[in-house]
Parts: C-alpha cells; sequence; structure tokens
C-alpha cells in the first residue's frame, strides 16, 4: 500500500530565512503522525504547504500516490485537506457559523445563502464540544467576541465540517482546556479509526505521546527523522528535536540579566481584590518571590493579572506595592509604577503583528531610553533589541522584518522581551510558554528564576502544572474567581495541583 | 468577559478604523431634517419632497456601490467618473427617443460592469493601492466622458423626466427608488458574494485559507460598485433630462463621506449599506441646509467640504473610545 502522503524535497525560502530546506514527511492512512521540532523550525510552513497557504519554491508532495499540485487552499481542499491553523484563519467580524461554513456556503439556486442548511451543519460540526460552551453553542454571535480557547473550537469545527482525509492540525491545543483536550483526542481517535491521516504538532510531549503514532522531526528546515513513538522516550525525542549540540542552557542568560535596579526590591500585597470574575481575592508575595497562579483555566487567574495591570473594572479592594498603592485603573499607570504584563493571547493583546520586531521590542520601554523624553537613538535602540533577541535566543532574519513573519514560539518570545527591557519590579505572566519549544521553555525558566533572583515580584499563571511546579514558591489555586487552596514549597505537586484544581480533598485525589 | 475595562488596554494596540455608530448616524439624520425643515419653510409639502428625493436617488445608489467597495477592503475613487462616463454614453445612445432606452439602460450597466471589472483587476491582480489605483482609472473615465460628449447636452425624452418626478399612489417614484436601492441591498446581502466580500474586508488571508476565491470576491466587490454608479447615471439622466461630462465629480467624496457618516468601517468587513443609504440622505440634506440658509454661491463648496469633514471627525470620536473587542461583538450588518 502505497503512503498516503509524501512530502519531499520541500523549500521554502523568505527573504534571508530558509524556512524549509528539504523536508520530507511520509505517513500512510489512518494514522496520527506527529510533526515536532524546535520553534522556527519550519513546522508549520510545511503545514502550510500541504494546506496550500505556502506555495514551497521546490518539492513535490504526492497524495495516495498521485503527484499533487497544490497551487492553493482550494486545491488542497479538493485532495481532502483540512488545516486548523497555528495562526487562526477566523474572521472575527462574521459569525461562528459564517465561520465554519466560510468558503463552502451551502446555497440555494444562483448563490443565495441557505441560512438554516449553514446553521444546521455549523451546529453539527461544534456539537462536540458543546461542553466547551456552557452557555450554549454561540452560533449567531461574532466569532472574534469569543476567548482564545472557543475560537480554536470554532477553528477545529470548521476543519472538521470539511470532512478532510488529511486533517492537519498545527498547536491546537495551545489554548485549549484539558477538558477540550480530551475532547479533541477523541475525535482524532475516531478519525484515525475510519482511516483518515491526522498530522498533529504540538510542543507538548505528554499529548504527543498519547495520541501519536509516529513523530517526524524537523530542525532547521530540514527532517532529521521519523521515528515509532512506541518505541521511543521523552529524552530520546528531545534529542531529536534539539541535536546534539550542547543544549542552550540558562547560564548565558543569568550573565546577561540586567543588574537589579535601585529599590527593586518590593513587597506587593493585594487586599479584596473583587472585579466582575474576581471574588475578594488578597495575598501577599514578596520580592524574590514566584507566585504560581493554579487551578482549571479560566477560573479569574487571566483576570486576576489584568485587574493588576489596571485592564480590568476594579470593583473593590487595593493593591500596595511596597505600601504604596497601584493605581488599578490603567495598563499605562501600571506600567509607570514597574508592572509588567506578559498577555496570555499575544495575538491581538501582546503586539502589533504588522510592525517590525525592533519596534515591538523597544515599545515598552522605549520611554526609558529616550533623550530628554523626546528623541530616540536608532543605535540605541538597535542595541537594546538585539540584547534581547540574543537573550531569549528569539529566531529572526532581521529586526525590521515585521513580528508576524515569525513562528509562534518566537513571536511569544518578542512578546516577552518586550517587556523585560522595560526592568519591571513587578512581572505578570500569563501562560507565558504557550506554543514555545523545550529549549526555549529552558531559557523562559531561567529568564523568570533570574528576575526572581533580582527581587522582582513574579506571578505565573500556567496551564501547564509541571511548569507551576518547576517556577513556583507558592501557588494560589483559584476556583470561580476565589482563592480556593494555597499550596507552598513541598505541598506543589502535580497531583495537588490537580487535586485542588477540581477541589478534591487530598486524600481522594485521582 | 470584562470587556468596557479591558478595552483601553488593547486600544492602542489595534488601531480601530473609523466607524460610526447607528444611532449616531440617525442622530444626524434627525438633526438635518430638523434644521432643514426649520430653513426651508415648505420642505413638508409634497412638491418640495418630491423634488428632494429626486436628488437624493444618485447619491443613494453612489453611496451603496461604495459601501460595497469599502466592505471589501478596498476603496473606489473612480465612482464618480464612473457616473459620469455611463450617464454620457446612456444620453448619446438614448437621444431623446423613448424606445432607445432599455438600450440606453444597458450601456449604462455595460459601462459600469466594464469600469468596475477593470478596477478590480487592477487592484486585485496588480495589487496596486485601491487609493492610487482608482484615482488613476478615474482620469481615464473623465477623459473618456469628454470624448463622448464634449460640452454637457443630449436629451432624454421628456416622459422619464415626467415619470421620475410623478407619484404612485401619493409615494414619490424618487422615494420607491431609494426603497429600491434598500431591496436591492437586502437582496445581495443574502447572496454569497456578498458574504465574502465582508470576509475578505475583515481579514484577508484568513478568508484565502478559509477558501474564499480572494481575488475573484475583490473585482466582484468593485463590479457591483461599478453597477450601482451606473444606476446612479440614469437616475441623474431622469432627473435632469440631459447628459453633462462633469456631473460626477463631486460625487465620488459624497459616496466616501456618506459610508463613513453610515457607520461603515473604511478598513473594511464592517458595516453595511443602511447606514449609508441614512449617510447619504444626510449629506443631500446638508447642502439643501447651505442652499437656504443663504450662503453665497462662492462659498457653497467651500462650505460643503467642511461640513464632510466635520462629518467624518464626528465619525471618528466614537471610533476613538471605541475597542477592537467591542467592535468586534458588532454582528455584521
Ligand atoms: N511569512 C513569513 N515571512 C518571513 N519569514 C517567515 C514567514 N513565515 C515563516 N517565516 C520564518 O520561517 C521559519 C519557520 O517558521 P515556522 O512558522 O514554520 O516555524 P514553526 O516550526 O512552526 O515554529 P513554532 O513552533 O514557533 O510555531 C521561521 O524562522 C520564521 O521566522
Ligand atoms: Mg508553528
Amino acid at each position: 500500500m502505497s503512503p498516503l502522503l509524501e512530502m519531499t524535497g520541500v523549500r521554502k525560502r523568505y527573504g534571508g530565512v530558509q524556512a524549509l530546506d528539504g523536508a520530507a514527511l511520509t505517513a500512510v492512512r489512518g494514522e496520527v503522525h506527529a510533526l515536532l521540532g524546535p520553534n522556527g523550525s519550519g513546522k508549520s510552513t510545511l503545514d502550510k504547504t500541504l494546506a496550500g497557504t505556502v506555495v514551497p519554491d521546490s518539492g513535490e508532495i504526492r497524495i495516495d500516490g498521485a503527484a499533487a499540485r497544490i497551487g492553493g487552499p482550494r486545491d488542497a481542499h479538493a485532495l481532502g485537506v483540512a488545516a486548523v491553523y497555528q495562526q487562526l484563519s477566523i474572521v472575527g467580524d462574521l459569525t461562528v457559523t459564517q465561520n465554519v461554513v466560510l468558503g463552502l456556503e451551502p446555497a440555494r439556486r444562483w448563490g443565495f445563502l441557505d441560512h438554516r442548511a449553514a446553521r444546521a451543519r455549523a451546529a453539527a460540526a461544534l456539537d462536540r464540544f458543546a461542553a466547551a460552551f456552557p452557555g450554549g453553542l454561540p452560533l449567531d454571535r461574532p466569532a472574534g467576541s469569543l476567548g482564545p480557547g472557543e475560537q480554536q473550537i470554532v477553528e477545529v469545527a470548521k476543519a472538521l465540517a470539511r470532512g478532510p482525509r488529511i486533517l492537519v492540525l498545527d498547536e491546537a491545543t495551545a489554548s485549549l482546556h484539558k477538558e477540550q483536550v480530551a475532547v479533541l483526542f477523541d475525535v482524532v481517535r475516531e478519525l484515525r479509526a475510519s482511516g483518515v491521516l491526522v498530522v498533529f504538532t504540538s510542543h507538548r510531549l505528554d499529548e504527543v505521546f498519547a495520541l501519536c503514532d509516529r513523530a517526524t522531526v524537523l530542525r532547521n528546515g530540514r527532517t532529521v527523522g521519523t521515528v515509532e513513538l512506541a518505541a521511543t522516550d521523552e529524552a530520546e525525542l528531545v534529542r531529536l528535536m534539539v541535536g546534539d549540540a550542547p543544549r542552550r542552557s540558562g547560564a548565558p542568560a543569568a550573565a546577561a540579566r540586567p543588574s537589579p535596579s535601585a529599590g527593586a526590591a518590593a513587597t506587593l500585597e493585594v487586599r479584596g481584590l473583587t472585579t466582575e470574575r474576581l471574588r475578594d481575592v488578597g495575598f501577599t508575595v514578596r520580592a524574590g518571590e514566584v507566585l504560581g497562579l493554579g487551578g482549571l483555566q479560566g477560573q479569574g487567574q487571566s483576570e486576576l493579572l489584568l485587574a493588576l495591570f489596571g485592564a480590568a473594572r476594579v470593583t473593590a479592594g487595593e493593591a500596595l506595592l511596597d505600601g504604596r498603592p497601584l493605581p488599578l485603573t490603567s495598563p499605562a499607570g501600571a506600567a509607570r509604577a514597574g508592572v509588567a504584563l506578559v498577555p496570555g493571547d499575544r495575538g491581538r493583546q501582546g503586539m502589533f503583528a504588522a510592525r517590525p520586531i525592533q519596534e515591538n521590542l523597544s515599545l515598552a520601554s522605549m520611554h526609558r531610553r529616550a533623550r530628554l523624553r523626546l528623541a530616540l537613538g536608532a543605535a540605541a535602540e538597535r542595541r537594546a533589541a538585539r540584547s534581547m533577541v540574543e537573550r531569549l535566543g528569539i529566531k529572526i532574519g532581521s529586526l525590521a522584518d515585521p513580528v508576524s513573519t515569525l513562528s509562534g514560539g518566537n513571536q511569544q518570545k518578542v512578546v516577552i522581551g518586550k517587556w523585560l527591557l522595560d526592568r519591571p519590579r513587578v512581572v505578570l505572566l500569563d501562560d507565558p510558554t504557550k506554543g514555545v519549544d523545550v529549549a526555549a521553555k529552558e531559557e523562559i525558566y531561567a529568564i523568570v528564576r533570574g528576575l526572581a533572583d533580582d527581587g522582582v515580584v513574579v506571578i505565573l499563571n500556567s496551564s501547564d502544572n509541571r511548569e507551576l511546579t518547576e517556577l513556583s514558591d507558592r501557588v494560589l489555586v483559584l476556583f470561580e474567581g476565589a482563592v480556593a487552596e494555597e499550596l507552598s514549597a513541598a505541598a506543589i505537586t502535580e497531583k495537588r495541583l490537580v487535586a485542588g484544581a477540581l477541589r478534591l480533598t487530598p486524600g481522594e485525589s485521582p | 468577559m470584562n470587556a468596557p475595562a479591558r478595552r483601553e488596554i488593547w486600544r492602542e494596540i489595534r488601531l480601530p478604523g473609523v466607524q460610526l455608530s447607528g444611532a449616531a448616524t440617525v442622530a444626524m439624520l434627525v438633526v438635518a431634517v430638523v434644521v432643514n425643515s426649520a430653513l426651508q419653510p415648505n420642505f413638508w409639502n409634497s412638491y418640495a419632497l418630491t423634488s428632494n428625493f429626486a436628488t437624493f436617488v444618485p447619491l443613494v445608489a453612489i453611496a451603496v456601490g461604495q459601501t460595497v467597495v469599502v466592505l471589501s477592503g478596498g476603496l473606489d475613487l473612480s465612482l464618480g467618473a464612473q457616473v459620469t462616463l455611463a450617464g454620457v454614453v446612456a444620453v448619446q445612445i438614448v437621444d431623446g427617443r423613448l424606445d432607445r432606452i432599455p438600450l440606453a439602460v444597458a450601456a449604462a450597466l455595460g459601462v459600469g460592469l466594464a469600469c468596475g471589472a477593470l478596477n478590480g483587476l487592477v487592484v486585485a491582480l496588480l495589487r496596486l493601492q485601491p487609493i492610487v489605483a482608482t484615482f488613476a482609472t478615474g482620469f481615464v473615465f473623465s477623459g473618456l466622458a469628454l470624448v463622448v460628449l464634449p460640452t454637457p447636452g443630449g436629451s432624454v425624452p421628456v416622459e422619464v423626466t415626467t415619470a421620475y418626478r410623478d407619484a404612485v399612489l401619493g409615494v414619490p417614484v424618487a422615494l420607491l427608488a431609494i426603497l429600491g436601492l434598500a431591496l436591492l441591498w437586502w437582496v445581495l446581502r443574502r447572496h454569497r458574494v456578498l458574504r465574502h466580500i465582508y470576509a475578505v474586508g475583515g481579514d484577508a488571508d484568513a478568508a484565502y485559507a478559509s477558501l474564499v476565491p480572494v481575488t475573484r470576491t475583490r473585482v466582484q466587490a468593485y463590479v457591483l460598485g461599478g453597477l450601482f454608479a451606473a444606476l446612479a447615471a440614469l437616475a441623474i439622466l431622469a432627473n435632469t433630462g440631459s447628459g453633462d461630462p462633469f456631473v460626477g465629480n463631486e460625487l465620488t467624496l459624497a459616496s466616501v463621506a456618506a459610508v463613513v457618516i453610515g457607520g461603515t468601517a473604511l478598513t473594511g468587513g464592517r458595516g453595511g449599506a443602511g447606514g449609508s443609504i441614512l449617510g447619504a440622505v444626510v449629506l443631500a440634506l446638508v447642502t439643501n441646509i447651505v442652499f437656504f440658509a443663504d450662503v453665497p454661491t462662492t462659498y457653497r463648496q467651500l462650505v460643503n467640504g467642511a461640513v464632510i469633514i466635520v462629518a467624518l471627525a464626528l465619525a471618528g470620536i466614537p471610533a476613538l473610545q471605541k475597542s477592537p473587542a467591542s467592535r468586534k461583538r458588532r454582528p455584521v450588518a
């Protein structure tokens, strides 16, 4: 039996960056095939050449043994390929229904739309994920008003509604809750049973081992190998991904850490903080401490960070930094007081995608380097941006390229770097390693620890319990907007976190 | 989501397009009507109403056309010139003869279609900036119009001009024409092409990845714009009874202003022609007000221009206060 999909010698160059340099991928029917590699290794680009949104410079794609000419998404669709994009293909102004059927709208005669059929198709596609929408399926809401996880599900439903025989999932789980991931996995397993090939990209190796049969690893745009996952362990996979070269460790980052600015040591005290989605939250974090926020996602963790950053309407309560009240009314005020937020939804909140990398990096801290608060030196701006690129190991072509040209993980690093340049006293991190590869994760961890060592107050929300155990000195488990439990030191284990999130008493943890 | 507060922060991150809320459009309309009826003593008598509506129709038609183009993420600065060209071609063909009307109408629509297709191809295939491309093609169309009809002239059968100023069961024909344009929009909204225009204007990359034929959709938007320009040309002929190779000059700016006043985002993907129709009426009433306020002729153009700038500025204020989050919540018209 010939393989269902054979991609060979795929090359794609963007200006000075060789995104794909002879990548290859071979996969069969009824298989879940992982496509792995560090940030910027070309996974999304390879996915896109299959889905037709990127036309490669050279290379061959065979589907079912026949040479496939994919010049655009419609060609891919005709060949039975549907894709879930890392940078979602959702039109925010259209409703959920309109998005799900977009491009393939059911129509009556002469191209007039059949609204009822469209709704029925959208409802059928989303039905499996109904649990993710407690208020009922938001069929008629503009997709842009949904949260990132919900939009992700709409994107998945849209691909499923196309009835593909090859389904590409590019970091489709990155913004999903655990329960939603479980539903998605069930769907993928069903598809596999019916002979569909699923190409699955994720940086979460536990997911890869739980779901996938084989894995192809990319490095620098080249395929370095394909392995049977049943016969491979995690260390082996990581070695394939990062290569034999000594792994970039946190050490150089530590050396390049900003020196603690005078008076950086601080204590943050929060009392009775209440917003629409937070109830009476209080805690104290000392300088040099990493406070984790755990619990099921969406229990108010992001809201708490936004509130401290002055971006949520606070109805009661206060926050004191070294005894002085923080202005909880505007992000600009918060930034002036030394609070930095690395937002979770980087696409919408964290960056100007179309502007150059350098501008994005230097934006938040510009005022510190401005001479007489007015003039900016081009050289100084470049130096500052360049140092951050090196410190975080951001893979870029040139500082002048727009951020949108970076791979997903590298975009996240730009968002983090932007705030670190500002030498904040309080750093709020909202799921900072979402979509970041193993090596970069370590770097970001080193940076977080470095910040804490320098006397910065760090509050970290993470959907990854392992990350919380590794980084936090204490963890607040939130439930429905209130602190349900506080864990410290040795009590911070993945088991306790899960139990706390589900509000089980320690004895009955699953 | 705690939208109201979260607003502030992302405002700086995504510049919202200029967009006016529906309430503001209606408020402007009410003010314009009140001022107008105060200044024009017989504003509400049927003769004045009829002649007012008669002058509104072309502006309404071209505003609907501009809306379609703007929704697709483009802009057509040649629409006025297309009105001129379609008008002079039609008037040359009809030449005062009743039996040639179908031919003249078809020719006008054909001109609109051809001009729209040319614009669409230049913008969508050659990927020139819409503003520059259509500004240039506008000169071509105006030049052609001068070749077809060098000086004002030609004549439309008197039956047409009479019928245009007539009333059916007490309703002015011109008002029926406006309602007809609204109905046409209503029908288009139910068509796949308009859905794709919204998608392309909202996010062209996402639309492309979602199997929307982006290039074709862009061309279709300009073609629709051209067809509405042809309808505007026919309305002008029916109203004035003769051809004029300069008639469309001021309509382009007015069409853009009507779109903005009507609440359609200039960035594309959001809004609808319903607002633009109201916007066109507001603009026409303003022109009326300027006339009846006894502004000296030499100053009229200046005042009209200033009024449009004020309207655009007013449209900009709510856009500055509104966040992407809240505008996202607004469903497509
Ligand atoms: N449109 C573009 N213009 C310029 N460069 C691009 C473009 N798209 C991708 N690149 C570059 O190509 C390389 C590969 O990017 P790609 O998105 O495929 O990586 P990835 O493996 O998906 O990474 P991640 O895990 O971060 O998502 C990166 O260096 C990226 O900067
Ligand atoms: Mg990627």
